[in-house]
């Protein structure tokens, strides 16, 4: 059935993704809307909620299982993409959704990252990047600006080059990478979608401010603006634009064609839970 | 703007429910999240704000008079903004907002949508189509003029309402 023939009463709204529980993040944080959003692209897709985990680490970003009525797993800091990389493997059917912030994503979690993009499993992977460590009290992230010098612990700024995740991630070999604003939900929704859709390892950073500790970011929604060129498949003029671009570029910005790495999965009967617990008995 | 070049009726209907259903959710996280930070005030507010168009969404069904309207993806409906017009914008809610503040927002919404009904009553496939846009707009004026009076109770609060020597902050 397309679409358009579903009857109203028939199809999966945004709300059926989400769940009971009130998420408990400061009001005007971004990351309200990138809930939105994935449950809105979640809709466009009509994919019964129990075909879909959302799997996270640690952090405010990383709260977004808990909302999702979907699968979900809030993991240990940094290693959000280890465990979507194994539910994945384990349920190719299932799709995967991976949840992770800028501090969890690409400090704790950098060397997952980077072979999460080698290995080119077939995930969506969302950064809500805020440039900060919110949960925590507003320290400096990876992707901090170096003369950001708000934060107690990093007096006159940290002065070090901010980390670039969507050229590491084209370096690393992922095949699908957008950048998106969460005060743009339908935008963001569409680009999720996009990554959903797209097989092998998509990565999609949302510029999510902190409006608790970068009232600054505020003003994001004033830079940010969509790219003016069409998504490319060739990695040397993604890298080259990404690397030119203001920072606020949003859109599909590569959109490669490599094929999913899948390993082949074991011949013979499906290992029952009992096997494991009878291994782990004490 | 983007909308086709011709709305039939069932489409007309179907895009009112959606700006209803989606303000009705809309105002419904902010409730949730007013709660959430203990501002009983505007949880209540935004509470009532869901209410009355979870009440606004139902009407705009029966007036369907049991007709299946289509399901039209959020994506899919290309708004002139971002989102469905009465959505108020998520991003500038404040724990420590008032009324006010909600109620601003709130008639921007209902404002957004007379414009957005005008503008489809240009685009009305047919007299029936056309007739039903002008009514939402009359409609949508209709909630414009309740919502001032709703504000008038509310006058700006002075400048240093968003301060607070002891911000909550979010900790594990």
């Amino acid at each position: 059935m397309t679409m358009d023939a579903t009857p109203m009463s028939e199809a999966l709204t945004p709300r059926d993704y989400k769940s009971d529980i009130k998420p408990v993040w400061c009001p005007g944080c971004g990351d309200y809307s990138v809930l939105g959003s994935i449950t809105t692209a979640l809709a466009e897709l009509q994919l019964p909620p129990e075909d879909v985990a959302v799997v996270s680490g640690i952090g405010c970003s990383s709260r977004i299982p808990a909302y999702a009525n979907t699968y979900g797993f809030h993991g240990v800091h940094g290693r959000s993409l280890a465990l979507g990389t194994g539910l994945k493997v384990a349920r190719p059917e299932l799709t995967v959704l991976v949840a992770s912030g800028d501090g969890d994503g690409f400090s704790i979690g950098g060397n997952h990252f980077l072979h999460a993009c080698r290995r080119n499993i077939d995930l969506t992977y969302i950064v809500m990047d805020n440039r900060v460590y919110g949960m925590t009290k507003g320290q400096p992230s990876p992707t901090t600006e170096p003369d950001w010098a708000e934060s107690a612990l990093a007096p006159g700024g940290t002065g070090l080059r901010p980390f670039h995740p969507l050229v590491i991630a084209l370096a690393s070999g992922a095949s699908f990478v957008a950048r998106a604003f969460s005060g743009d939900l339908m935008g963001t929704a569409a680009l999720i979608a996009e990554a959903i859709r797209h097989e092998g390892f998509s990565f999609v950073e949302i510029l999510s401010p902190c409006v608790t500790f970068r009232p600054d970011e505020r003003e994001w929604r004033k830079q940010v603006h969509p790219s003016p060129v069409e998504p490319t498949d060739d990695p040397a003029r993604a890298a080259r634009r990404i690397m030119t671009d203001d920072g606020f570029n949003t859109g599909i910005l590569f959109s490669g064609e490599r094929s999913a790495y899948a390993p082949a999965r074991p011949e013979g009967p499906v290992v029952e839970p009992a096997y494991f617990e009878a291994e782990f008995e004490v | 703007m983007n909308e086709p070049k011709k709305i039939t009726v069932e489409q007309m209907l179907a895009r009112a429910f959606a700006i209803e259903r989606e303000a009705q959710a809309r105002y419904a996280d902010l409730a949730d999240q007013m709660l959430v930070h203990n501002n009983q005030e505007l949880a209540e507010l935004f509470g009532k704000l869901a209410e009355i168009e979870g009440k606004h969404a139902t009407k705009i069904k029966q007036r369907a008079a049991g007709a299946e309207l289509p399901y039209i993806s959020p994506l899919a409906y290309r708004w002139p903004g971002t989102e469905a017009p009465e959505n108020v914008d998520i991003s500038v809610a404040h724990y420590l907002m008032t009324p006010h503040h909600a109620l601003k927002m709130a008639l921007a919404g209902e404002q957004r949508a007379v414009d957005y009904f005008e503008d489809m009553a240009k685009v009305a496939a047919d007299g029936d189509a056309k007739v039903l846009a002008e009514e939402f707009v009359e409609e949508e004026r209709e909630h414009v003029a309740l919502v001032k009076a709703w504000l008038a109770k509310y006058p700006e609060p002075p400048a240093g309402w968003d301060e607070d020597d002891d911000p909550p902050m979010l900790q594990e």
